[in-house]
């Protein structure tokens, strides 16, 4: 599904190499970890999957069920499955959250040639998914992520997620900045989008969510290097060791 | 180097001498040097059918409001739903030195007043059509809205061909009255508009005011704001969506003479291509004018490396107990909200157009009517797709 090989990242304005010969696959129905200290190049690694601008691929490719991943905008990428739940939701003022969920899902819909949903579809398939995130009315007619609270805006990239219906999801951190309670709703959140078409990879600093969403694979990422593949011990294990050993593997 | 100008041939044309860029309220808007050569006064009304096409060119033809009709600045009656309004065909003179105003009196083809009782909650929509080249005309309307009164009033500009319009309107406000209105300049793309708004504001009164800068190769609108009673208050937004080489200009002096009073001023410019967009704001609070509460922000948005924004904003306090302020930002389109569109699968001319419809639905927010609210955010759409 996902194929990532010797990915060589660079920021394009700086000469700082970031991710430095990543290699990753990922099948369908899998869920893979990516675990690792700050500055490994994690966010990194989500942003080039998206296609955020200011990196530069200098070397490695990416494909997605045999198409060039880096050949494509973003809007592309994501009509083809691709969603990066983000780490930091960015806030867009003027636009309702309603309208946005709506042009993005009949974008996509009509990138993949199909049936624009029609306006009462649209809201009950929306409504009976805010309902599950514990999502408000009142919450949808905000604008995007306008006001909302940490917890809030992670509950709306579920949301997102669960509307957009993706095949690869990554999640940048989604456990940051989320008590226990509001953790769990968004970990059944994305708990009840596994299925045996769906991947998912889960980047994250604390092995606190792994709990939740249990991982088929771990990888340590370090240094812009994944330098260990494992089953869902290595994360309790990392939790109780720290990355030390790692760091000093990749130095 | 010579002292006295000679009369351009637009100059001898209205028989007025025209401002210039020398003068400082008109230092982006150089009239004298932009008005057309030659400008006869007065345009011949053209066809019947010509007319009622533009009529429905108005975004809110659809919606039930009593209309009056303006045909190259003449009153058109047949057209007007006259009868159920309360008017007459004068108009007070305006003792303020203006060019705007002193333009228009010379081309102005119609005095006409409009008076509000009770509270009108149906829109009242005038429409002002313009049809021709080379001409100059206008119209001069007041509207005085009773004690504990309210009124809504559009006025919507439409038209074709390279003509000069005036538009003058002042609105006296009384005591706890309220009143709303729209402008939505949709000129033709050739023609030059030039408008004045004069308010004088009762105690307790309410004023919101709402423009909308989309047709026209030249605009230039001037308001004069006048707190008369204490705790009156004050909104003045706008929203230009320029391109091309179209140019506009709003100059607005807020008088606080009177204590306690608020004043709010937004305005949200979009341009495109060579457009230039500029916004002047001065707020005077008299020195007996305390606890005046005065905010003035401008914030452009642009699409092109050539586009322009230019902001003065001038505050001449003389009282020691306010809270003024004024802000003005200018900057293209934000890649992170660009960016998060995209990667939900919306594409960049959507999202963009996402984007421009939001920056400027703030100011289209001000709007206190679900419907023409909606009609705005029609034409932003249209004016995106558009481009």
């Amino acid at each position: 599904m996902l194929e990532i090989k010797n990915l060589h990242v660079k920021l394009a304005d700086e000469n700082r190499e970031i991710l430095k010969g990543l290699s990753l696959t990922v099948k369908p129905g899998e869920v893979h970890a990516i675990m690792g200290p700050n500055g490994s190049g994690k966010s990194t690694l989500s942003y080039v999957l998206a296609g955020r601008e200011g990196y530069e691929v200098t070397e490695g490719s990416v494909t997605y069920n045999g198409a060039d991943v880096l050949a494509m905008d973003p809007n592309t990428r994501a009509a083809k499955g691709l969603f990066l739940a983000f780490q930091y939701p960015i806030e867009i003022p003027g636009v309702q959250t309603m309208q946005f969920l709506k042009v993005a899902l009949n974008a996509q819909r009509k990138a993949r040639g199909e049936k624009e949903l029609s306006i009462p579809e649209f809201l009950r398939f929306v409504k009976e998914r805010a309902a599950k995130l514990n999502i408000s009315q009142d919450m949808l007619k905000r604008p995007v992520n306008v006001g909302f609270s940490g917890g809030e805006k992670k509950r709306a990239e579920i949301l997102q997620m669960a509307v957009l219906e993706p095949s690869l999801c990554i999640l940048d951190e989604t456990d940051s900045g989320l008590d226990i309670d509001a953790l769990k709703v968004v970990a059944e959140g994305v708990n009840a989008l596994r299925s045996p078409e769906r991947a998912m990879i889960v980047i994250t600093h604390y092995q606190r969510l792994l709990d939740h969403i249990v991982p088929d694979v771990v990888h340590v990422l370090s240094v812009g290097r994944i330098v260990k593949t494992g089953g869902k011990e290595l994360a309790l294990e990392l939790e109780k060791n720290g990355y030390a050993d790692y760091a000093e593997k990749a130095a | 180097m010579s002292t006295a100008l000679q009369l351009t041939s637009a100059e001898q044309a209205l028989g007025i001498s025209l401002p210039n860029r020398r003068m400082e309220d008109w230092r982006w808007t150089d009239l004298r040097a932009r008005l057309a050569k030659s400008l006869r006064i007065g345009a011949p009304s053209p066809s019947a059918s010509k007319i009622d096409a533009f009529l429905k060119c108005s975004p809110i033809a659809s919606m039930k409001c009593k209309r009056v009709v303006f045909v190259n600045g003449k009153l058109d009656k047949s057209r007007s739903d006259t009868k159920s309004l309360v008017f007459s065909e004068v108009a007070p003179n305006e003792m303020i030195d203006d060019p705007v105003i002193e333009l228009n009196m010379k081309i102005s083809q119609t005095r006409f007043s409009l008076v509000f009782e009770g509270n009108v909650s149906e829109v009242v929509e005038i429409i002002h059509v313009g049809i021709g080249n080379e001409t100059a005309f206008g119209s001069r309307i007041h509207y005085e809205v009773a004690r504990n009164s309210s009124a809504f009033v559009v006025e919507t500009f439409v038209g074709e061909g390279s003509y000069l319009n005036s538009s003058v309107i002042s609105a006296t406000v009384h005591d706890n009255a309220r009143l709303d209105r729209l402008k939505l300049e949709l000129e033709s793309p050739d023609s030059q508009h030039l408008a004045h708004a004069i308010y004088w504001l009762g105690k307790g009164s309410q004023l919101n005011d709402v423009s909308v800068t989309i047709g026209s190769s030249l605009t230039r609108q001037n308001g004069t704001c006048n707190f008369l009673g204490q705790n009156a208050e004050a909104k003045i937004s706008g929203a230009y969506l320029l391109k091309g080489k179209q140019h506009a200009d709003t100059c607005l002096v807020i008088n606080h003479a009177v204590p306690n009073c608020t004043s709010r001023e937004l305005f949200k410019c979009v341009m495109d291509d060579n457009a230039r967009g500029i916004f002047q704001g001065k707020v005077v609070v008299a020195k007996h004018a305390q606890k005046t509460d005065g905010k003035q922000s401008s914030h452009a948005l642009l699409l092109s490396e050539s586009a322009e924004f230019d902001a003065k904003p001038e505050l001449e306090i003389y009282a020691d107990d306010v809270v003024c302020g004024h802000g003005a930002t200018a900057g293209d389109l934000n890649h992170d909200h660009l960016f998060y569109l995209k990667s939900r699968g919306i594409p960049e001319a959507e999202a963009k157009s996402l984007l421009i419809a939001a920056f400027v639905g703030e100011a289209f927010d001000m709007v206190a009517n679900d419907e023409v609210r909606e009609a705005l955010a029609g034409i932003a759409a249209q004016w995106v797709t558009g481009k």
